[in-house]
């Protein structure tokens, strides 16, 4: 089994810890002047996103994590599963619920999106920072209205909700930041 | 600030000026210790022999003669200047002082440089507690024109055990630091049979280090923690506090941070000598090299005065002063830019 050094420790190398593939945050070298040398870091558990702390004598092995970040493109859903494909290889993938999360607000069939595998199985995915979506259902447009002052909801063809501008109507593409789930802009052709 | 990680690699990493902050902090020191009678010296880097210290490990070298043919023996960058220092002092040159580049292998990080500043000093005739003060006066003036500090602690290392873990460091048995390391969610780190030291170590600075330096409205202080176990004594003279026997030993911290490492020096070069005979034995125990020991340092220790030595981290109190994260920040070229 592969595993890291703690002198090859930093940030974004990936480890298993208490089973669970994460990714180191932060390392920081705790050294008192004649004592022993520690690694104290930060990781993110890939699964759950959770950040904890850990230390470890300076010297010492951890096991690396099998996780590697791929762009796949994204076919459809099945309703249980979400299907991505290869664009080269053409080879697919399916990756449940608990991988996709909250990324299914914004996947778009087509669109190119970072699939991360851990042992050659999807753990985590994420969609381009921007998508362009259609508006499916919004209130009546108020006409004239381009200051963008105000604001309303608006449901998206993937079922996302985001706030929208009044002069944005039903039918129309919309550019959103998949990163904090804003609009950015109407969609140019 | 700039992160110095953006620059180049052949720039370098400090700005200009935190480079001007480190000669105008040279100056302000020498300028202290002229008016203090205190005379700087330069000692060798290079040496024959080197510190024992099971956790700290110096850079090795091999003198070259001109022949080329055979390289002789092992020569040491030296990790500090503490040994030649004390036989000058030994020799009777009086109060001393000195700014010298040192190294240490392995320690790098936010806080660490392999290669980095000491400002060593020592006083003939002081113990530890006369010692502090005068630390503490260079310091607050070196530091006051850039941050406000809050009325420096003095504390005793038991007493900082207590305070924050409610333990007496000096008598407290195995099963309650480890409930204490199982209660900061460290339990899992050291192994069953490790020695008391190291448990006292990890929870000295996940724990209690952390908490030093900073007053009780979150300002920063200077903070003297002294009478360290005996165990962990080093070059430091043993005395008894509160019935307890102790190292005569202090650290100084600001903002949880270690600035410099002070003795009411050692002078029984018996006793000095069975310190470095241990230190072999747990490197040996450790799987660590064996260092051989400085006879030259050693033969001058029975005539070492009664006094006083400090050593301040520099790149550390710079760090302080301009308000640095990094250690990078205050380098012109840290390790992987040299």
């Amino acid at each position: 089994m592969a595993s890291y050094s703690t002198n090859e420790f930093r940030s974004g190398l990936k480890l298993m810890i208490d089973g669970d593939p994460c990714a180191i945050v932060d390392n920081e070298v705790v050294k008192p002047g004649k004592g022993q040398a520690f690694n104290r870091i930060k990781i993110r558990n890939l699964k759950t996103g959770r950040v904890v702390e850990r230390t470890y004598k300076s010297g010492e092995s951890v096991e690396a994590a099998d996780v590697m970040d791929t762009e796949l493109q994204y076919l459809y859903n099945d309703g249980e599963q979400w299907h991505f494909m290869h664009p080269e290889t053409f080879e697919q993938m399916a990756a449940d619920k608990t991988a996709v999360a909250d990324a299914h607000l914004w996947l778009k069939e087509q669109d190119v999106c970072t699939v991360t595998l851990w042992n050659g199985n999807p753990l985590a995915v994420t969609p381009p920072n921007f998508v362009v979506l259609k508006v499916t259902d919004t209130d009546p447009g108020l006409k004239g209205d381009t200051s963008g002052g105000g604001g309303k909801p608006a449901t998206l063809e993937t079922g996302a909700v985001v706030q929208v501008p009044l002069f944005i109507a039903i039918g129309e593409d919309l550019k959103i930041d998949t990163r904090n789930g804003k609009y950015v802009s109407r969609a140019k052709d | 600030m700039s992160d110095p990680s953006d620059k180049p690699l052949w720039q370098a990493s400090a700005s200009f000026e935190l480079i001007k902050l480190r000669a105008d902090t040279l100056r302000t020191i020498r300028a202290f210790f002229e008016t203090k009678n205190v005379l700087e010296v330069d000692t060798p880097i290079l040496s024959h022999a080197s510190i024992t210290d099971p956790f700290i490990e110096s850079f090795q070298t091999r003198y070259l003669p001109l022949t080329k043919k055979i390289h002789t023996e092992n020569f040491y960058l030296h990790t500090s200047p503490e040994f030649p220092m004390k036989r000058l002092l030994a020799s009777g040159i009086g109060s001393i002082f000195q700014i010298a580049k040192v190294f240490r292998q392995g320690e790098i990080g936010h806080k660490h440089n392999p290669e980095f500043t000491l400002l060593e000093w020592y006083r003939l005739d002081w113990d530890h507690h006369q010692l502090m003060k005068e630390v503490e006066q260079l310091l607050s003036s070196l530091l006051l024109p850039y941050i406000d500090l809050a009325e420096t602690h003095f504390l005793s290392y038991k007493h900082a055990f207590i305070n924050t873990l409610g333990i007496n460091p000096h008598t407290a048995q195995r099963k309650e630091l480890l409930a204490c390391l199982n209660q900061a969610g460290l339990a899992a780190v050291l192994d069953e049979n490790e020695s008391k030291d190291r448990y006292l170590e990890l929870l000295f600075s996940h724990v209690i280090e952390p908490t030093l330096g900073i007053a009780e409205n979150g300002q920063a202080c200077l903070c003297f923690l002294y009478h360290y176990p005996a165990s962990q004594a080093s070059l430091a003279r043993l005395g008894k506090d509160e019935g307890q026997i102790v190292a005569e030993r202090f650290e100084v911290f600001i903002n949880g941070m270690e600035l410099g490492n002070g003795f009411h020096e050692l002078n029984n070069a018996q006793e000095q000598r069975q310190r470095f005979v241990q230190d072999n034995k747990i490197r040996k125990k450790l799987g660590y090299s064996q260092i051989p020991i400085d006879e030259y340092f050693l033969t001058s220790v029975d005539a070492l005065p009664d006094c006083a030595g400090v050593a301040i981290g520099m790149e550390r109190l710079l760090m302080v002063m301009s308000q640095s994260k990094h250690i990078d920040e205050v380098l012109v070229f840290p390790f992987e830019r040299a």
